[in-house]
């Protein structure tokens, strides 16, 4: 899609730079303070929330529907959805929403190695049944939604996947649409400075 | 269904209808509204995004007018129908002819438009289908337009939003369809 290069993916921790001035920058009312210091879950990010919070409305119920998509009891597995989130965020391009969901990822099936594939190959890389039937529903709806038809669904019902399974992978695919848009074109992901790693 | 869908009554979180739910053409008790009810939170955020970006309290810089022909926008170039069908009406509510609709609909080649609404939808096309090449620049054609950080913050909230809801409503359509 993008005419860049593709971009170099990273589990590594990175930090999202603003290329607008943030709440903090141009002087925050005590409800956006409040706000940034409840929903922002590390420094790295915080100047993501921090700019968001000049609509601190919007900001809030985001985030209260990320929360739900993505951690919400029941359903499809943590780490299916962060694979789900992270083969949306490869496809976009979005290097900073990669590194994240792609170390939970990983974290959460203890499977650094096929996770680090999956960066250095792309979604076309060797995977299990149950990951491919994940990734290539999260790609497809992530490049065009409107051309997906039932047939789509046939390789995550093999794999075994319920209504409600199917749906929160719809969900946190779909919320990454919505966070890539966010965090690619506001600002960027970039190595941290002077951290020791 | 109950009945046609209304897009130009407010869809407020008071008991008032749920926008998803009024998209996917289902009710609460359907099978799929009862799929989403497993989820309140999800639920009833969803629907909260959807009144902080379309139905602000307070809109600030960017009109209730821009915020539709925005979502009509995304909705035109997914394309989703449903989506596109309910901001047109609300457009039409708003008092937008069929000509300026025809600008947002057929942008770029459509009627021309100001420089602030011409700038607006650039970004929304940019945003909608290749959110990868978005660079700071762009962020600066905004700014010369007139936009400010709080309404660029804005427009970007409610480009992603759509391009959220169009994406549910595909897996919404697959379930139903497979049903």
């Amino acid at each position: 899609m993008s005419a860049k290069a593709r971009p170099h993916f990273t589990m590594d921790v990175l930090r999202w730079q603003p290329w607008l001035p943030t709440v903090d920058e141009t002087g925050a009312t005590p409800d956006q303070a409040a706000l940034v210091d409840k929903v922002a879950p590390s420094p790295e990010s915080r100047p993501y929330y921090a700019l968001l919070a000049h609509d601190a409305p919007a900001l809030e119920q985001r985030t209260l529907l990320f929360n739900a998509v993505m951690y919400g009891h029941g359903g499809a597995r943590r780490a299916d959805r962060e694979l789900a989130a992270a083969a949306t965020s490869l496809i976009n391009g979005c290097v900073y929403c990669t590194s994240v969901h792609a170390r939970r990822y990983a974290q959460l099936t203890k499977d650094t190695a096929t996770t680090q594939r999956l960066l250095d190959e792309g979604v076309e890389t060797e995977l299990g049944e149950h990951e491919r039937a994940i990734v290539d529903y999260a790609v497809k709806l992530t490049r065009n939604p409107a051309a997906l038809t039932v047939a789509d669904l046939t390789p995550l019902r093999q794999a075994g996947f319920s209504d409600r399974e199917i749906f929160d992978i719809t969900q946190a695919a779909a919320m990454f649409a919505w966070a890539n848009r966010l965090m690619q074109t506001l600002g960027e992901g970039v190595p941290r400075a002077g951290v020791a790693s | 269904m109950t009945g046609t869908p209304d897009p130009t009554t407010s869809a407020a979180g008071d008991g008032g209808p749920d926008a998803l739910d009024q998209f996917a053409g289902i009710t609460a008790d359907s099978p799929l509204g009862q799929l989403r009810a497993q989820q309140p939170a999800a639920v009833s955020a969803a629907q909260g995004s959807y009144l902080a970006l379309l139905e602000p309290d307070d809109p600030g810089g960017v009109s209730r007018y821009e915020r539709e022909a925005i979502a009509l926008r995304v909705a035109v170039l997914t394309p989703s129908e449903p989506v596109a069908d309910w901001h047109r009406e609300r457009l039409r509510a708003l008092g937008v002819t069929d000509a300026a609709l025809a600008a947002i609909e057929q942008f770029p080649a459509g009627p021309a438009l100001a420089p602030r609404e011409t700038a607006i939808l650039q970004h929304t096309d940019l945003l909608t289908l290749n959110p990868g090449a978005a660079t700071a620049a762009h962020l600066a054609e905004l700014q010369a337009a007139g936009l400010s950080p709080r309404d660029i913050v804005t427009i970007s909230q409610l480009i992603a939003l759509v391009s959220y809801q169009v994406r549910v409503l595909v897996g919404l359509r697959l379930l139903a369809e497979e049903a």
